[in-house]
């Protein structure tokens, strides 16, 4: 008597284990590559986010450190045309301050932006000196004018108050 | 059967904008002109809405 025992589907294929069909199981077609490219239009579109939130962090200025404000000098000591040294922010980063005219005062981090030299106010040539390698900054903006260092000298913020004149934060170094 | 491949076109143009306008918004944030970062970004984001929207038009279009 034969038996058609092995002539039979053992149990009914529509189920959760065994549903591949493999016969076209990895073919990319038309639909499945606009979906992948639709796909990585959304990656690109989350990807994008951080950057956005940094840069957006960066403009409301919570990038920008505050140190407490310090005093550097009395205003009647410090002449037109002349220059002081002092410590801003830590006691260890050098900076100038250099009274331009009776109510106009620049301030930068005075470590010359080639190899952090010390840098000068020269007056007789209304300029900035750096004498190690004879590099050369605008008083008005700090930016280097000669020589060898090609970023400007870090520009630091200050206020004059009841004649004393104080220092308020370090300029965001501006390319 | 005959399909229609302007869908696929137009999704190649949207990766390929999405390409550029990534390049240009890290560019810009190294540059410290992060309004244009800013801007960048938001073209890239805009483009996901087009891209589904492209997608949802001519997945069943046919020649």
């Amino acid at each position: 008597m034969p038996s058609d025992k092995n002539n039979k589907i053992p149990f009914n294929e529509d189920n959760y284990t065994h549903n591949i069909e493999r016969n076209n199981e990895r073919k990319l077609d038309r639909r499945g590559f606009m979906k992948t490219l639709a796909g990585a239009a959304g990656v690109f579109a989350v990807s994008s986010l951080p950057w956005g939130a940094v840069a957006a962090k960066e403009l409301i200025g919570l990038g920008e450190k505050e140190y407490p404000k310090q005093k550097i000098i009395d205003e009647s000591k410090l002449a037109v045309g002349d220059a002081f040294e002092f410590k801003f922010p830590g006691e260890h980063d050098d900076a100038i301050i250099i009274r331009l005219a009776e109510d106009r005062y620049v301030a930068y981090q005075n470590a010359c932006t080639h190899l952090r030299c010390p840098v000068f106010w020269v007056k007789e040539q209304n300029q900035m000196v750096c004498p190690c390698h004879h590099g050369f900054f605008d008083v008005e903006t700090g930016a280097p004018t000669a020589g060898p260092p090609r970023r400007p000298l870090p520009e630091i913020q200050v206020k004059v108050e009841n004649g004393a004149i104080y220092a308020v934060r370090v300029k965001r170094y501006e390319a | 059967m005959k399909r229609s491949y302007v869908g696929v076109a137009v999704l190649a143009v949207i990766l390929f904008l999405n390409i550029i306008f990534t390049q240009y918004m890290v560019h810009q944030f190294f540059y410290e002109n992060y309004v244009n970062t800013l801007i960048f970004c938001g073209l890239n984001i805009v483009l996901f809405p087009i891209a589904l929207f492209a997608y949802k038009k001519m997945k069943n279009v046919k020649a």
